[in-house]
C-alpha cells in the first residue's frame, strides 16, 4: 500500500557501485562477509555502502559491535587504492561519532593507521590526518596518539604536506601536544611552526599560533620557545588582519611570557602597542587573550608606568558581557596598581 | 453468635463423619484376596487427576541471503498487437509527475538535510570546545602567572633571608674577633714583662764591655798569669837544676880522692843540708829527689 512515508531504502539497483543492502538487522553482518571475500569487486562494493550506512551513529554501533574493526584495519593494507581510500574514508567517518571514536581507540586502529602515512594517494592520507585529528579531540585518542609515537612523522609531514593537510596535522598536533610535548620538542616542532607563522595561508597561521599556545603551556615549551625567538615573530603577527590569527599568537604569547626571559624579550619586541589595540577592541576574540597578556607584562615595573597611562582601557573591558573577559579585566587593574 | 457458629461446625463435622461411617462400603477382601479396580470399557484409558500438557512453539526462521531479484521478463505469449499512442491521451504529464518529483525531491531534501544537521552538529561541538579551550587557557595562564608571582616573591624572599643571615654572621664573627683582640692583647701585656724579665734572668741581655772583659780580657789575664808562674817555675827549675850540676860536680870532684869519704861525706851532708834551706823552700819537691840521689850514691860508695 502507498505511504506518505519515504522509506529509508533509496530503490534497488540505482548505484551499482554499491552492494545491495539485506534486509533488517542481516545488512551488516552480511556487508562484513563481502569486505572479506576475495573478490575486489565485492570489497569495493561492500564498502561503498557501509560508506553511506556509517552516517547513521545506530549503524556505527551495530558495525563496532559485530567487530567491523578488524576487517578494515585487514583493508587498510590492500594493494587497491580505492579500498584503501575507502576504507579511511568509512573509518573517519566514523570517528565523526562518539561511540565509533572509542571504539576506533579500543581497537588500536591509531598504529595500523601510522602505516598510511607515507601513501601515495593524496585521499588516503588527508583521510587518515582527519582520523587522527577527529580521534585527538578526544583525551584518550591524544593519549593514543601520542602512544603510538606518532608526533615525530607528523611533525616531519608537517613541513612536506599539502595545506589542506597541513591544517589537519595543526589540529592534531594542539590537541596532543595539551598532554605532552617533549617528543614534540626533540623533532624540532618549535622551528617548523616559526616558519608555519610567516605561511601565506590564514588558517594555518591561526593554526600554528594555537599549536604554540599549546607547546607554551608547558614549561620545558616556555623555554625552547624563548631560545627558539619565536616572541618577536608572535609580537608581529599580532598585527595581522585576521582575529583567529590574533587570537592565536595573543594566546601563544599569553603562555610564553610567564617566564622572565620571555618577559624581557616581549618587552624587547614593543608587545603592549599591538595589546592595547587588541584589547580595545569590542569584539574580538582575542580580547580574553589579550587581557591576560598584558597583566603578565603588567609585573614589570617599566610596562606598569606605560599601563597605568591606559587604565581607561581596562575600565572599558569590565562592561565586556563575557564573564571571563570582566574578571581579566578586574586582575589586570589589580596587577597595574599594585606598588611594592 | 461465634459460638453459635463454632457450634454449628462442630455439628456438621460430627455429621459428616457419621454419614461414612453408615454408609454402606464394599466388605473388606477376603484373606488371601485382593479387591483391585479395574476399567472394563472398551478402550482403556490412563486416568490421572493432571491433565496431559503439551508444549509447542514456532518462530520465523533467521533471515537468509535472498539473492538479488532477477530481472523478471516473461515469456512471450499471445499474438502481437500494435497500438498508437497519441500525445496527451494516455495521463496527463504534470500532474503525474508531482508524486514522483515530491518523492525525488524530497529525498534529496532530506538527504541534504541530515548532511547539513551532521556538520551543524560538528560545527557546534567544535566551538563548545574552542570556547572551552579558551577558557581554560586563560585560567592556565592565570595560574601559572601566579605560580611565576609566587616563585619570585619566595626567592627574593629567600634571598633576603639569606642575606640577612650573612650579615648576623659576619656581626658575630666581627664581635667574637674584638673580643678576642681584646683578650689577647691583656694577656699578652703580662707576657711581655715576664718575657723579659724570663730573659734576662737567664742572661739573654749583658752589657757588652762586661761581657768584652769577661770573654776576652780575662782570659787573657789568666794566660799571662800562667806564663808568668811558668817562667817563675821554670826559673826554680833552672836554679834545681843549676844546683843539680853543681852539686854534681862537686860529688864528682870530692869522690874522686878516697880518704875521708864519711867526714865529707857528712860535710856534704851538711853543705847539701845547708844548701838544700838556702833553696826556696818551694824548691823542695825538687830537693828531696836530689837529697836521695846523694843518699843512694854515698851508699853505693860507701860499698
Amino acid at each position: 500500500m502507498a505511504q506518505p512515508r519515504i522509506s529509508a531504502y533509496l530503490p534497488p539497483d540505482i548505484d551499482p557501485t554499491k552492494a545491495a543492502l539485506a534486509f533488517g538487522r542481516r545488512a551488516l553482518p552480511k556487508l562484513n562477509e563481502e569486505l572479506q571475500s576475495p573478490e575486489l569487486l565485492t570489497q569495493q562494493r561492500a564498502l561503498m555502502a557501509l560508506c553511506d550506512l556509517v552516517h547513521d551513529p545506530e549503524n556505527v554501533y551495530q558495525a563496532i559491535a559485530l567487530g567491523f574493526l578488524d576487517s578494515l584495519k585487514t583493508l587498510l593494507v590492500h594493494q587497491d587504492q580505492t579500498v584503501r581510500q575507502k576504507t579511511t574514508e568509512v573509518l573517519s567517518v566514523m570517528a565523526l561519532h562518539s561511540i565509533g571514536r572509542e571504539g576506533l581507540i579500543r581497537s588500536g586502529i591509531i598504529s595500523a593507521l601510522a602505516g598510511l602515512l607515507d601513501d601515495p594517494v593524496d585521499i588516503c592520507r588527508k583521510n587518515t590526518h582527519q582520523i587522527f585529528d577527529r580521534l585527538a579531540k578526544l583525551p584518550q585518542g591524544a593519549g593514543g596518539v601520542l602512544q603510538a609515537g606518532l608526533i615525530s612523522p607528523l611533525v616531519l609531514k608537517l613541513k612536506a604536506e599539502l595545506d589542506e593537510v597541513q591544517e589537519l596535522i595543526l589540529d592534531t598536533l594542539s590537541n596532543c601536544l595539551r598532554v605532552e610535548i617533549s617528543e614534540a620538542l626533540a623533532a624540532g616542532a618549535v622551528t617548523v611552526l616559526k616558519e608555519k607563522l610567516s605561511h601565506p595561508s590564514t588558517a594555518i597561521r591561526s593554526k600554528a599560533a594555537w599549536v604554540l599556545l599549546e607547546i607554551s603551556s608547558h614549561a620545558e615549551g616556555k623555554i625552547a620557545v624563548c631560545k627558539e625567538g619565536v616572541i618577536p615573530v608572535l609580537v608581529s603577527l599580532l598585527q595581522d588582519t585576521q582575529p583567529e590569527v590574533q587570537a592565536g599568537t595573543a594566546g601563544a604569547l599569553m603562555f610564553a611570557i610567564v617566564t622572565p626571559q620571555g618577559r624581557s624579550s616581549a618587552m624587547g619586541a614593543e608587545a603592549i602597542p599591538p595589546l592595547l589595540t587588541l584589547v580595545a577592541e569590542e569584539t574580538s576574540k582575542a580580547r580574553l587573550n589579550a587581557i591576560k597578556t598584558l597583566t603578565l607584562l603588567a609585573e614589570l615595573p617599566e610596562s606598569r608606568k606605560t599601563l597605568l597611562d591606559h587604565r581607561d582601557t581596562f575600565h572599558r573591558c569590565l562592561e565586556d558581557p563575557s564573564e571571563a573577559v570582566q574578571r581579566a579585566a578586574e586582575i589586570a587593574i589589580t596587577v597595574i596598581d599594585w606598588k611594592p | 453468635e461465634v459460638k453459635r457458629q463454632r457450634r454449628a461446625q462442630k455439628q456438621g463435622l460430627a455429621r459428616k463423619l457419621t454419614q461414612e461411617q453408615i454408609q454402606p462400603g464394599t466388605p473388606e477382601p477376603v484373606e488371601g484376596r485382593e479387591h483391585v479396580y479395574v476399567q472394563t470399557e472398551l478402550y482403556l484409558e490412563e486416568i490421572s487427576d493432571r491433565i496431559i500438557e503439551v508444549d509447542g512453539e514456532c518462530q520465523t526462521d533467521e533471515f537468509l541471503d535472498r539473492p538479488t531479484t532477477p530481472l523478471f521478463i516473461p515469456a512471450k505469449t499471445g499474438k502481437d498487437v500494435a497500438t498508437q499512442i497519441e500525445e496527451g491521451e494516455l495521463f496527463d504529464f504534470d500532474i503525474e509527475v508531482k508524486p514522483i518529483l515530491e518523492v525525488l525531491v524530497g529525498k534529496t531534501v532530506e538527504q541534504a538535510l541530515l548532511e547539513v544537521m551532521e556538520e551543524e552538529e560538528l560545527a557546534q561541538l567544535w566551538s563548545h570546545q574552542r570556547a572551552f579551550a579558551e577558557l581554560r587557557n586563560a585560567e592556565f595562564a592565570e595560574l601559572q602567572r601566579l605560580e611565576e608571582q609566587d616563585r619570585r616573591i619566595r626567592e627574593e624572599k629567600e634571598r633576603r633571608r639569606l642575606e640577612h643571615l650573612e650579615k648576623l654572621r659576619k656581626q658575630k664573627e666581627t664581635a667574637e674577633k674584638i673580643a678576642a683582640r681584646a683578650f689577647a692583647q691583656r694577656y699578652l701585656a703580662d707576657l711581655i714583662p715576664s718575657v723579659f724579665n724570663n730573659l734576662h734572668d737567664s742572661g739573654f741581655f749583658y752589657d757588652p764591655i762586661e761581657r768584652d772583659i769577661e770573654t776576652e780580657f780575662l782570659p787573657w789575664l789568666m794566660s799571662e798569669v800562667e806564663e808568668t808562674v811558668q817562667k817563675k817555675v821554670l826559673g826554680r827549675t833552672m836554679l834545681d837544676s843549676l844546683i843539680r850540676v853543681v852539686v854534681e860536680k862537686r860529688l864528682d870532684e870530692f869522690s874522686r880522692p878516697p880518704p875521708p869519704a864519711p867526714t865529707e861525706a857528712p860535710a856534704e851532708e851538711p853543705s847539701a843540708t845547708d844548701a838544700a834551706p838556702q833553696v826556696s823552700d818551694e824548691a823542695d819537691a825538687d830537693d828531696q829527689p836530689v837529697e836521695e840521689e846523694e843518699e843512694t850514691d854515698q851508699p853505693v860508695a860507701e860499698e
